[in-house]
């Protein structure tokens, strides 16, 4: 039964995954983008009416992306280029695209896709126990595995990572690099959109096959909450997204079980979890903050143009 | 006061005329106002025209419904009723710094509250007693719920528009809980929602619409919270914690308590206007009451810049456009919830302009 | 003399607004030379430093390197042409290491972050030029000097550079180390590099300098090569102009000459520090076994290096950051961390950095008096504004301190307009005890001695002031003891009159008495 909640925990927390290593990238870089919801709902829709037309989940993967991608780029235009208040922004992207998702999906409530579906890796996942945890997954979940190695190098290890940490930091060290950090700001907030359309699009294409309205449920706001409670650290973002699936597979297996807890006490679980991680966090010692970040917070002059 | 769609439009038309060289600045900024203000509406008439629905037949049905008749009229103050109290919600603590998007959580566990109250105490209770008392048991339940996004930001420094947010989630399961457990109607054959609250209880209606008594409640409220920020000490104070919170500090203002005090009172405020819908519209709790008020409340807040009075004309206005959105349906199949693209928008449109920024002084 | 034209500024103009920071300004920088740009502060030194850094446009004017006009905005074109600058307030990101700080500055390192040879290249021109930095130190461990040793690596690493600009260098440093730091200029010279230094402290132009531009009032109003011979009094003459510079009047307080009218015995301590110490932002100590007494009617001046522990301190003695150990009190009784147990007990902060700690965008200035300054006054609910500026025309402070309108905007004033309001506050609350830093900061020579009168007067009228500088003449002229902060620790107090600037210079350095 474990190893039935840890399966579960990996496959649900994918799409949450995606979507926090995009908004860890993102907040690196000094903006924080609570339309993460409104990108992940527009990455389900667009990944899922693509791979309907087109028949092919990879292309509805990559939809999901830019569809992701696209709605961060209104917000970046917003917060970066015209100096809007980043969480209010947000905020309006996440009921932009809850609103535009609600209004195009209509016609796709009832369809119904192969799309991805859980390909064994050979040999591997014949171990007992962790065979089945890590390596019986879709190819998106496989791709999210080798993202968050991915992210830490990025981030750590190269000149580009340097770049992005400092424009979360103190921009103007960057600019008097010769560099522009709104531009490093614009392509952090776009990657961070196209994943979380990514994710979006796992939650459609892998794990539901299906499109309903609101189908991400908040996951991008958690995304969100995650990347604090990570401190910004990419391993440790994972770690609080698969928390959050754990949570979410525990619903399926109570009832399962026939348990007699109401179910709604266990759709609360996730949030509750995920609020309960945020405030274990702050009573360990103050995590840093990326400065431009604290600066959001605490209404500062100064944004992210 | 905010001009109606249609009068800023022909404004905009007019001044447009004798454009070119020569506009002095404050026509200028007039015109730029007036266009940003007009733009979402146009954008959002491209997309109508798309789907081959006549903008125009939609803004001028919107204006003549909300003003050709008294049944109309009284559509957009139901709708705009629960809006303007979340907005208060979303602007009391945001003229004190802080950013609450609980609203949607807060109103959900006041109508919880207040209906719990009046399915369990209050049955036999006369109107004079029991109105208020539910009223009371909204704001309470509004007040408790932020109440725990207030304590996490004093005690556990918790951003609050993260923990609002969540809470929001919360909140909305827990209705559900109540509605399908302790709470749910037992001649409703497994229909998900509570017992109807007592007629004694209802909001006296206006006669001819199915306006009630929670316009009048909001609009009070609304000049109360004006009076206290802009005539009081305690809104100078607030005001002050807003602007410069280090300067707040340092003048040895109780900023924790003052943070705590404005967001109970905001929850309070919503949860308000979770008792308005149950006791003025719904007479009983479903999981979807006041669903998007909360939202709703938050845009009109920012449009309002965070000041009360404007918010009763903001809030009319997004009234307008959620009626508007009835409408569309019923003509046009488009759904409803439609309306709430065209909601973003203006606000998108008023972030890119850059006008939107702290809140402006009472 | 000497050298060929590295970078020459003509007729360049900048304004800002109605406001012209920099009016037809000529300039020639030679390689092989140091270049001396001197005037106060206000003068538009810092305005000139960031055209040819390439931050600001000018208005009008060029500028000219190689022998062609040059374009040098932003700041990748001025480097690209080899132009290298120092900052008075650091580019340096603290959340990072010190490799990563650099890494952030060099090109051509590509998508790898090269950590070997950077090391190697850091070693290189650390050893030449004698600045130890360790890479892998967070930087915000570092203390003002460490981190002026990076930028100065961070600006020689550039491998074309040739000229490299110096943002009031010295300021950051104790009076000992300041030789160090010219000896480097001098190595620099030596090396071919053009060295540009803005300062405004005369005894370091006179010390190094080849050539100098005296900047008064956005102009250039004189500009010669040493061999054309200066001295000390042509070059304050040049930077101040004819004004008559007011002596401050000196203390004649508890400790001063005898047989002045009020001579009283030692006063009590107002405000006592025993066994105290003090924990930075992340934990770290910053203060250690701290005793300190503020007595009435005394100014106790607390000197130090910026950086060592002054903004603590500060905050420790207004309730703002709580003693990890020891105790505070003010008038005997122990104090909570609470600002507003502060205020009540009479104690009144003026902040180091009141841009951010105490303008409040959106309100006037006469809403900002009734904060911790004039009492708010009760009108109902409300608040009795008219009564507040009568109070406030009629205490006689605003105009001794020309305070602007009460009706203007406080966000719209300049630091110095900025620096009267809080002051102007700060002394209508009439405060038991004064906790008052830099006041004089970034301000004219003019106002500065306004303010130093003011607070003379108001330490002669029973306040106990502690006035945190870095501006060692001004501590020694208004203190009756002095503080120094330095390694961790707060030596003294010592009598102003047993001691002088080199004393306390090298107590600032090395924490003992010399």
């Amino acid at each position: 039964m474990i190893a039935d909640i840890l399966t579960g925990a990996v496959r649900s927390g994918t799409s949450v995954l995606f979507a926090v290593q995009g908004e860890l990238v993102s907040e690196r870089a000094g903006v924080i983008n609570l339309g993460t919801e409104g990108a992940m709902l527009a990455g389900a829709l667009a990944g899922f009416a693509t791979t309907v037309w087109t028949g092919s989940p990879w292309l509805g993967a990559l939809a999901g992306g830019t569809g992701g991608m696209l709605i961060a780029l209104l917000h970046a235009f917003l917060v970066i280029s015209r100096g809007a208040n980043q969480l209010a922004t947000g905020l309006t992207l996440m009921f932009l695209g809850m609103g535009l998702t609600a209004f195009f999906g209509r016609k796709f409530v009832s369809e119904s896709i192969v799309g991805f579906n859980p390909a064994p890796i050979p040999l591997l996942s014949d171990i007992p126990f962790i065979g089945n945890v890590l390596f019986n997954h879709d190819p998106l979940t496989y791709v999210s595995f080798a993202l968050v190695p991915l992210i830490g190098f990025v981030l750590f290890r190269t000149r580009l990572g340097v770049i992005i940490r400092a424009s979360g930091e103190r921009e103007d060290a960057l600019f008097a690099s010769g560099m522009n950090p709104k531009l490093v700001r614009y392509g952090a907030v776009l990657a961070g959109g196209f994943l979380a359309g990514l994710g979006g699009a796992q939650l459609s294409i892998a794990y539901t096959h299906s499109w309903v309205e609101n189908m991400t449920a908040g996951r991008g706001i958690v995304a969100v909450a995650l990347v604090i409670f990570a401190a910004w650290k990419p391993f440790r973002a994972a770690v609080g997204a698969w928390l959050f699936g754990a949570a979410q597979a525990l619903q399926l297996t109570v009832q399962q079980q026939g348990y007699p807890i109401s179910p709604y006490f266990l759709f609360m679980a996730p949030y509750l979890i995920t609020l309960i991680a945020l405030l274990a966090v702050e009573f360990r010692k103050k995590s840093r903050m990326p400065e431009a970040l604290g600066k959001v917070f605490t209404g500062s002059p100064g944004g992210a143009g | 006061m905010m001009r109606s769609n249609a009068t800023a439009m022909t404004n905009a038309a007019a001044a447009a005329e004798p454009a070119r060289r020569g506009l002095p600045p404050r026509a200028k900024s007039a015109l730029m106002q007036a266009g940003l203000f007009a733009a979402p509406f146009a954008a959002f008439g491209v997309f109508l025209l798309f789907y081959g629905v006549n903008p125009i037949d939609l803004y001028v049905s919107m204006f003549t419904s909300a003003f050709g008749n008294r049944y109309g009229f009284g559509e957009v103050l139901i709708k705009a009723t629960p809006i303007l109290l979340t907005g208060l919600a979303a602007a009391m603590p945001a003229r004190a710094g802080m950013i609450n998007v609980g609203g949607e959580g807060q109103l959900a566990i006041g109508a919880l509250l207040s209906t719990a109250a009046a399915v369990t105490m209050l049955q036999a209770a006369p109107a004079w007693f029991g109105i208020p008392a539910m009223l009371l048991a909204g704001a309470l339940g509004g007040a408790i719920w932020a109440g725990i996004t207030a304590l996490l930001r004093v005690k556990g420094n918790m951003n609050e528009t993260i923990t609002s947010l969540l809470l929001n989630y919360v909140a909305f399961y827990t209705v559900g809980l109540f509605v399908h457990g302790p709470l749910k109607d037992p001649a409703s054959f497994n229909w998900p929602f509570s017992p109807p609250i007592s007629d004694a209880l209802r909001l006296p209606v206006l006669n001819g619409s199915r306006l009630h008594a929670g316009i009048a409640i909001a609009v009070v409220l609304a000049a109360a919270v004006w009076w206290v920020l802009s005539r009081t000490r305690l809104g100078f104070r607030i005001r002050v914690l807003g602007a410069n919170a280090f300067a707040a500090e340092r003048a040895g203002f109780r900023v924790s308590r003052m943070q705590l005090l404005t967001l109970v009172a905001a929850g309070a405020l919503a949860g308000i206007a979770g008792m308005i819908e149950i006791a003025g519209i719904e007479g009983r709790l479903r999981p979807t009451t006041g669903a998007n008020y909360g939202y709703l409340g938050f845009l009109a807040a920012w449009m309002a810049w965070n000041h009360p009075l404007r918010l009763v004309a903001t809030s009319f206005l997004l009234g307008m456009i959620a009626v508007a959105g009835n409408s569309l349906e019923m003509n046009s199949g488009l759904p409803s919830s439609s309306v709430h693209i065209l909601m973003a928008l203006v606000l998108i449109f008023l972030l890119a302009g850059g006008r939107i920024g702290r809140g402006r002084r009472a | 003399m000497s050298g060929e034209i590295l970078l020459q500024a003509k007729g360049v103009t900048k304004r800002f607004g109605s406001l012209t920071a920099n009016r037809n300004i000529d300039l020639e920088v030679r390689s092989g030379t140091i270049h001396a740009i001197l005037g106060e502060n206000g003068a538009g030194k810092s305005t000139l430093m960031k055209m040819l850094y390439g931050v600001y446009v000018p208005d009008e004017g060029e500028f000219r390197m190689d022998g062609e006009t040059v374009e040098l905005h932003p700041p990748a074109k001025a480097r690209a042409r080899g132009i290298g600058m120092v900052f008075q307030d650091f580019r340096l990101v603290p959340a990072m290491t010190v490799l990563d700080n650099i890494a952030l500055a060099e090109h051509g390192g590509g998508f790898r972050l090269r950590r070997k040879r950077l090391r190697e290249r850091i070693r290189e021109v650390s050893d030449r030029y004698g600045l130890k930095v360790d890479p892998d130190a967070w930087v915000w461990q570092l203390d003002l000097g460490q981190r002026q040793r990076l930028e100065i690596v961070k600006a020689l690493m550039s491998e074309n550079a040739r000229v490299i600009i110096f943002d009031e260098p010295t300021s950051v440093l104790a009076p000992q180390e300041v030789e160090a730091f010219l000896d480097l200029l001098r190595r620099l010279r030596a090396d071919g590099y053009g060295v540009l230094l803005i300062t405004h402290k005369i005894r370091e132009v006179l010390a190094c300098a080849d050539h100098v531009t005296v900047l008064r009032a956005g102009e250039v109003v004189w500009s010669a090569g040493r061999e054309a011979g200066w001295d000390e009094a042509a070059l304050v003459r040049a930077m101040i102009g004819d004004k008559s510079l007011q002596q401050v009047g000196r203390r004649n307080g508890p400790h001063g000459e005898p047989g002045g009218e009020k001579a009283p015995a030692e006063p009590e301590p107002f405000v006592t520090i025993t066994g105290g110490v003090i924990k930075g932002d992340h934990g770290e100590m910053v203060l250690a076994d701290v005793r300190l007494e503020a007595r009435a009617g005394e100014i106790l001046g607390v000197a130090g290096i910026s950086g060592s522990g002054q903004r603590e301190l500060a905050e420790a003695l207004f309730g703002l950051r709580a003693l990890a150990e020891g105790e505070l009190r003010v008038a005997g009784r122990p104090m909570p961390a609470d600002p507003r147990a502060f205020i009540e007990a009479g104690v009144t902060f003026v902040s180091e950095d009141p841009l951010r700690d105490s303008v409040i965008p959106g309100f006037t200035i006469l809403e900002h008096m009734v904060l911790d300054g004039l009492p708010m006054k009760p009108k109902g609910a409300g608040i009795d504004w008219r009564g507040v500026r009568e109070a406030l025309e009629a205490s006689g402070e605003a105009r001794a301190l020309a305070l602007a309108d009460p009706g203007r905007m406080a966000d719209t004033l300049s630091g110095g307009n900025v620096q009267r309001m809080v002051l102007t506050r700060a002394l209508l609350r009439k405060p038991k005890a004064l906790i008052v830093s830099y006041p004089s900061r970034g301000l004219d020579i003019g106002t500065t001695r306004v303010i130093q009168q003011r607070l003379i007067e108001l330490a002669e009228s029973g306040t106990a002031v502690v006035l945190f500088s870095e501006d060692l003449d001004e501590l020694l002229a208004l203190s009756d003891r002095i503080v120094v902060l330095s390694g961790r620790r707060l030596h003294g107090p010592y009598r102003t009159e047993e001691t002088d600037a080199a004393a306390i210079g090298s107590r600032m350095l090395k924490g003992e008495s010399a």
